[in-house]
């Protein structure tokens, strides 16, 4: 039980998909002009990310290692465009609201990048788990971040009127202020963890200054960057074995 | 011995020329503009310029502050990007505006990336172009001068008209507090002679500028013509001041020329045919964006540089059709029956939701209606790819009747091509052809500004119009205009044609064939 | 003619697919560290990106739409992609070894690039020609090599010392995006 609770943990907050592993910036800078459209992108991938998830770890062992690929593309425009066309058929109110979303997903980099480092190689229970909760990490960024860009941009959010008419920066709505925004909550979100970390070194007995430390090179706690790179690196080091294993059959 | 010993590597010069000895020389320079632009535009200049400084001034000690820095405000670059960004905002501002560009320009533009001479991009331009695109009202030119013009020389310039180019050289004429191409000038020359700018940045550009307008402007190398060009719009200001800045103009003198010409060139391209309400800023920040690539490519060939040979050929292999394709191939196969299945079995409410829809929107135009139907007399010539009417398309026309089987009126369907793609609409005309109402089917323009077409206050105003209207800025005055949404002209332009042609289409075919 | 050179401008510099679409931001803000592989990069867009076009061009016009199966596109375009990427990694694998290795993982993500299939699906959206998605399909890829050969540029100059700490990284690079958006406005609503 504990890991299925972990997975969700992990896709919220650790390694938000948008904020940590920098996956899905494509629609997430697109689509959060309004923290509304923010909830209904995010759902909409959550959907389409679980079945996703559940489709490919499934057929994890039928699927020939090299076209993986686009074997997962095809798999996932194919439960795109069945979603689409189910919700045009028979939910035409929430198409309405949600349409022009869901082809997006399509080129949702969360999806396939799920689909490479975990769906393929965990079982279907842990892969759904995991789907909610990068689903959910998703959601929570877009809306968070359309929230700001709206009421930064407009002074609403979700279409309430919070500051004064006549207050809005338009350039929150627009393309640069989609760059600003997100980085501004990329750049808190480093702030706190470095803070975090500065002050469990100081609860070990140090002064939490890296700059003025001779052990800094050799300490164990890294900056999130690094930390990304050195699970990058072994998680290639793993998919290379994979393959070298698979080639050596 | 006293006081610390100071310690450097060889070889040991001292010069007069220090960061804080370049701004003073700026500011000096800048100081003629300064004087003539308050003298001219009042205390109000005067209070934006100041404004300005001290936000610069502040934003960047408290930036300092937080990054646990040591102070750098006494550098006088604080000031410098101040000073320039008032001087280059209108006299009617806003205070407001000069203290949120100010603090942009200092911390987004400047301290986020490591502060003085780390940044890339010039912080002053950077921040005006920001204030341009978020306060685009507040960032018009208002006439302070000739109240009664209606435009400033630069909107007169486009629609070319003569200009006053001695007001515009003593910095009389309407524009930006800093517009005075005289002081400007002297201030120019000033710090060319001293050697602080580079005569290859602001000579290029100047003529860059000047060529592209001469070759394309539409009055080739009128004296006049060019010269009022040269006269506004902040190019001047630009080249000297702007483009000049060390920390964001190539280290190469070839770069230097290829950067001014590049600027001078684009920002006469925006000038003559570009939609933005400052040509000139963009250009120069488009090329500060381009620099690094010029300095990375253009630089001088080192002592003893010479070329490497090329490698041997390697011999190839024979080619097969690797086995996984088959595997792909299944597995496509297997999604595409899958989605068509899907497809068939929802084709059909599909389309019926499409078809509900579209009904919506027509019936909504044609208020009563309780049938629609295509327009028989219109049908042949419509088709079924519609025809061009003007600016716009039109697709379909239907007639609504009400129980009776009287006519209550016709609902057009009108495609134009808007900012951020197509715009479908359906327009209700009466049976005289009279606006009854406009509703939006397929419309994606830019939220907060285009999109603002869908909102009563825009769209109202066609109703029970006739005629030929024609879009105007501000308020509209006669019966047959309409206002335009500010910030958002192509829009207004794509949904007035369509409504123009959808008029037009009445009159000569509806009403005409009848 | 002038309406193809305006449909290529239009993709290119008014219409950026990066700084205004918001297409293929994963690699350009992946690749975009080392000015060689940002060029390389762009250089396998363009011809991908152009060829891909005008095959989902001539699949489109004639053999989905007279077929009435309008919603295999998507699937039908990617493996058309997915060829041709897998065509200019073999191709670069023996002619030029070096750039193959520079690219590394980002050759076969060229698949996966939003912008790739947005670009082919944008085509069909706008009902263009043959030679209007091939222009478009040009103008688009051009627009973003010139937007990742340009951020390459500006972060070879960012050190990473001299940022405040939380700025390090991710963050920076985004508000160099922002200010690179910031100036590509300039060319909104061009006219030529």
């Amino acid at each position: 039980m504990k890991k299925y609770v972990e997975r969700l943990w992990n896709g919220l907050i650790k390694e938000n998909p948008v904020l940590v592993l920098m996956l899905g910036m494509c629609p997430a800078l697109a689509v959060s002009t309004q923290a509304a459209n923010g909830i209904g992108m995010g759902l909409s991938t959550l959907a389409v990310l679980v079945l996703s998830n559940l489709v490919i770890s499934i057929l994890r062992k039928v699927i020939p290692d090299q076209v993986r690929l686009p074997a997962y593309i095809v798999i996932v425009a194919s439960l795109v465009t069945v979603t689409e066309l189910l919700i045009k058929a028979y939910l035409p109110d929430l198409y309405k609201n949600l349409g022009i979303y869901i082809p997006l997903i399509v080129v949702n980099c969360i999806i396939l990048g799920r689909a490479e480092a975990y769906a393929n190689k965990h079982t279907p229970l842990l892969s759904v788990m995991d789907g909610i909760g990068m689903g959910l990490g998703f959601t929570v960024a877009l809306t968070l971040a359309g929230a700001l860009r709206e009421l930064l941009g407009t002074g609403k959010v979700f279409g309430a009127q919070i500051l004064p008419e006549g207050f809005g920066m338009t350039i929150f709505i627009q393309p640069p202020g989609a760059f600003l925004i997100f980085a501004l909550i990329i750049a808190i979100m480093n702030a706190i963890g470095i803070k975090t970390r500065q002050r469990k070194l100081v609860e070990s007995g140090c002064d939490g200054n890296c700059s003025l430390c001779a052990t800094a090179a050799n300490c164990e706690t890294k900056q999130p960057a690094e930390k990304a790179g050195k699970a990058e690196n072994a998680e290639k080091k793993e998919a290379g074995a994979a393959e070298e294993g698979g080639a050596a059959k | 011995m006293n006081g610390v010993l100071n310690l450097s590597s060889s070889p040991h010069t001292r010069d007069r020329w220090t960061t804080p000895y370049i701004m003073r020389m700026v500011v000096l320079s800048l100081l003629p503009a300064t004087v003539v632009g308050i003298l001219v535009h009042g205390w109000q200049a005067f209070g934006i310029i100041a404004l300005a400084i001290v936000s610069a001034v502040a934003s960047e000690w408290v930036f300092d502050k937080v990054c646990h820095k040591p102070s750098t405000i006494w550098d006088g670059s604080a000031v410098v990007t101040g000073l320039l960004l008032g001087l280059s905002l209108g006299p009617k501002t806003p205070l407001y505006l000069p203290v949120i560009g100010s603090v942009f320009a200092i911390v987004v533009c400047k301290g986020c990336f490591g502060g003085l001479g780390k940044n890339f991009i010039n912080p002053a331009l950077a921040a005006r172009c920001f204030l341009l695109i978020s306060f685009a009202n507040a960032m018009t030119i208002k006439p302070s001068i000739d109240a009664v013009a209606s435009a400033t020389p630069m909107g007169a310039l486009k629609a070319f008209e003569q200009v006053d180019i001695t007001k515009m050289f003593l910095g009389t004429a309407d524009g930006v507090i800093g517009s005075s191409i005289l002081a400007l000038l002297i201030g120019g020359l000033l710090l060319w002679s001293l050697d602080i700018i580079h005569g290859q940045i602001c000579f290029s550009v100047l003529i860059g500028f000047t060529l592209l307008i001469g070759l394309f402007g539409g009055e080739g190398f009128n004296p006049r013509f060019l010269l009022a060009h040269l006269c506004g719009g902040g190019v001047v200001m630009g080249a000297f001041f702007m483009a000049t800045d060390y920390v964001t103009s190539p280290v190469s003198r070839l770069g230097q020329f290829i950067y001014g010409c590049l600027i001078g060139v684009l920002g006469g391209i925006f000038r003559l045919w570009g939609n933005t309400a400052d040509s000139f800023s963009y250009a120069i920040i488009i090329g500060n964006v381009c620099t690094p690539l010029i300095d990375t490519y253009i630089v001088q060939k080192p002592l003893a540089y010479r070329k490497i040979g090329r490698t041997r050929r390697v011999k190839r292999e024979p080619f097969r059709i690797p086995k996984p394709v088959i595997a792909l191939t299944i597995i496509a196969v297997i999604a595409g029956l899958a989605l068509s299945g899907v497809f068939f079995v929802t084709k059909d409410t599909i389309e019926e939701q499409a078809m509900l829809e579209a009904a919506a929107a027509y019936t909504s135009v044609i208020p009563g209606a309780k049938s629609l139907k295509i327009a028989e007399e219109t049908a042949d010539l419509l088709g079924d790819d519609g025809i061009d009417q003007g600016s716009a398309h039109i697709n379909a026309c239907y007639v609504g009747k009400d129980g009776d089987g009287k006519v209550l009126g016709y609902a057009l369907s009108i495609t134009a091509k808007g900012f951020g793609g197509n715009i479908v609409m359906a327009l209700g005309l009466t049976p005289e052809g009279e606006v009854v109402d406009i509703a939006f089917t397929e419309i994606s323009e830019t939220a907060g500004l285009g999109m603002k077409a869908t909102e009563p206050a825009f769209k109202d105003q066609f109703a029970g119009k006739s005629g030929t209207l024609t879009l105007v800025k501000g308020a509209a005055s006669a019966d047959n205009e309409i206002s335009a949404i500010s910030g958002a002209s192509v829009t207004s332009n794509a949904v007035t044609g369509a409504v123009n042609a959808g008029l037009e289409f009445f009159r000569t075919v509806l009403k005409g064939g009848n | 003619m002038k309406s193809l050179i305006m449909i290529i401008i239009a993709g290119a510099l008014i219409n950026n697919v990066v700084l205004n679409q918001f297409l293929g931001i994963c690699s350009f803000l992946g690749v975009s560290k080392q000015m060689k592989a940002s060029a390389s990069l762009g250089a396998a867009v363009i011809f991908v990106i152009t060829i891909a076009s005008a095959v989902a061009s001539l699949l489109y016009d004639y053999v989905l739409k007279p077929l009435g199966m309008d919603f295999m596109k998507t699937i039908i375009f990617i493996l058309v992609i997915a060829a041709l990427v897998q065509i200019v990694e073999m191709f670069l694998k023996k002619k030029s070894p070096s750039v193959y290795k520079a690219l590394g993982i980002y050759l076969p993500l060229i698949t996966t690039n939003c912008a790739v299939l947005g670009v082919a699906l944008t085509n069909v959206q706008e009902g263009y020609n043959f030679a209007e998605c091939v222009a478009s399909g040009f103008g688009t890829a051009v627009g973003y090599t010139v937007a990742i050969v340009l951020l390459a540029g500006i972060r070879s100059r960012i050190n990473e010392k001299d940022l405040p700490a939380p700025l390090r990284g991710a963050p920076i690079v985004m508000i160099a995006a922002a200010l690179m958006s910031i100036a590509f406005m300039g060319f909104g609503g061009l006219q030529l």
